[in-house]
């Protein structure tokens, strides 16, 4: 269950050209149902490697072997995900001060239809707060947002989340 | 037959061919060994982090074609993420080997048994279309397989049997995390 498809998929083209434009090569992911719209986008790139995972700690730690390497990944999971992903942030991206640009679907926010995600939208920016990291949610100028999210966590050497609804997508 | 995990260490380094060659270990000893031992590729050692020295293994191995990457992996940190060998098998990086040390002991805490099941990871290994998936008995044995994983065209892993001995002087971790971080970078010129 996942609420209306997006009519059109502008704003999932927009992110993409955004990756693209910022030099990001790799991409790892683990689906939900908005993720799934967004990586029919992602997966038409020829700039960006798309790499399916199983767990979103893995995507984590892939996307910091890549940027250990000099490379610009992403990390595109859902906010359940990122909830089950607290060890690797802090024993790893923290721990380490990997950049790390993470593209979460927020699912539970007051924009989403279904009831079950609810409890994950209610905790999800407070934990993104407890655990240091940066977050926003996509608004208008979203490559501007990612050109921007991706300078600061190199500056930074920190991870940043970008949160994203359905609706960013159309 | 088990192998001391310093022979296969020191067999392994051996093999590594410094220009080309990258080094991830996790978390535990073969970590705490590196600092100690002669590696002159680049070398990134996590000294926590269990499970994720091959998920950051396969990104090194993606975002750098040109390099082959081997990861020290012990049995229990693989058992935590063992979801990552069908990753990897999917992914297919022909550049990437994982060496897992075999004791069944989580050793860095204690040495405490693993769950009591024996896990065949060669066999796991197969089944998600690594090419090259060996169990090895001697450390001699290591350099020509470790050949046969970079001629596979596909993902390796070669388990090694790694005698416990709860006696084993294990040097403590010797480098802090930004300077594991800086000397990698520095080696690898950025």
């Amino acid at each position: 269950m996942a609420g209306p498809e997006p009519t059109g998929r502008e704003g999932a083209r927009r992110i993409v050209a955004a990756l693209e434009e910022c030099g990001v090569t790799l991409v790892a992911t683990v689906p939900d149902t908005w993720i799934g719209w967004l990586m029919e986008e992602m997966r038409k790139s020829r700039r960006l490697r798309v790499v399916d995972v199983v767990s979103e700690e893995e995507a984590i730690a892939i996307a910091c072997g890549a940027a250990l390497v000099g490379a610009r990944a992403a990390v595109v999971i859902q906010n359940a995900g990122l909830l089950n992903s607290g060890a690797v942030i802090a024993s790893l991206v923290h721990l380490y001060m990997v950049p790390c640009f993470l593209l979460v679907s927020y699912r539970g926010d007051e924009r989403d239809p279904v009831y079950y995600h609810a409890p994950k939208g209610r905790v999800t920016e407070a934990t993104l707060a407890a655990w240091g990291i940066r977050h926003a949610r996509v608004r208008e100028g979203v490559k501007a947002q990612i050109r921007q999210g991706f300078d600061w966590i190199e500056e930074t050497r920190a991870p940043l989340a970008l949160l994203f609804s359905a609706e960013d997508l159309s | 037959m088990t192998t001391a995990r310093r022979a296969w260490l020191e067999a392994l380094v051996g093999a590594l061919d410094p220009g080309r060659d990258l080094v991830v270990a996790g978390l535990g000893a073969n970590a705490r060994y590196l600092p100690h031992l002669d590696v002159r590729a680049p070398h990134f050692a996590l000294c926590d982090s269990m499970g994720a020295a091959i998920p950051l293994g396969l990104g090194m191995a993606l975002a750098r074609p040109d390099r082959r990457v081997v990861v020290l992996e012990g049995d229990g940190s693989l058992l935590m993420n063992l979801g990552t060998l069908a990753t990897v098998g999917a992914a297919r990086p022909d550049n990437l080997v994982a060496a897992v040390f075999e004791n069944a002991r989580y050793e860095s805490s204690g040495g405490q048994a693993l769950p009591e099941v024996r896990v065949d990871f060669v066999a796991i290994a197969r089944a998600v279309a690594f090419p090259v998936a060996e169990r090895l008995a001697e450390a001699r044995e290591l350099p020509a397989a470790l050949a046969r994983g970079w001629a596979s065209g596909g993902p390796a892993l070669l388990a090694l049997p790694t005698a416990f001995d709860p006696a084993e002087p294990i040097p403590p971790y010797s480098q802090r995390p930004a300077e594991i971080r800086l000397n990698f970078a520095r080696a690898l010129g950025r």
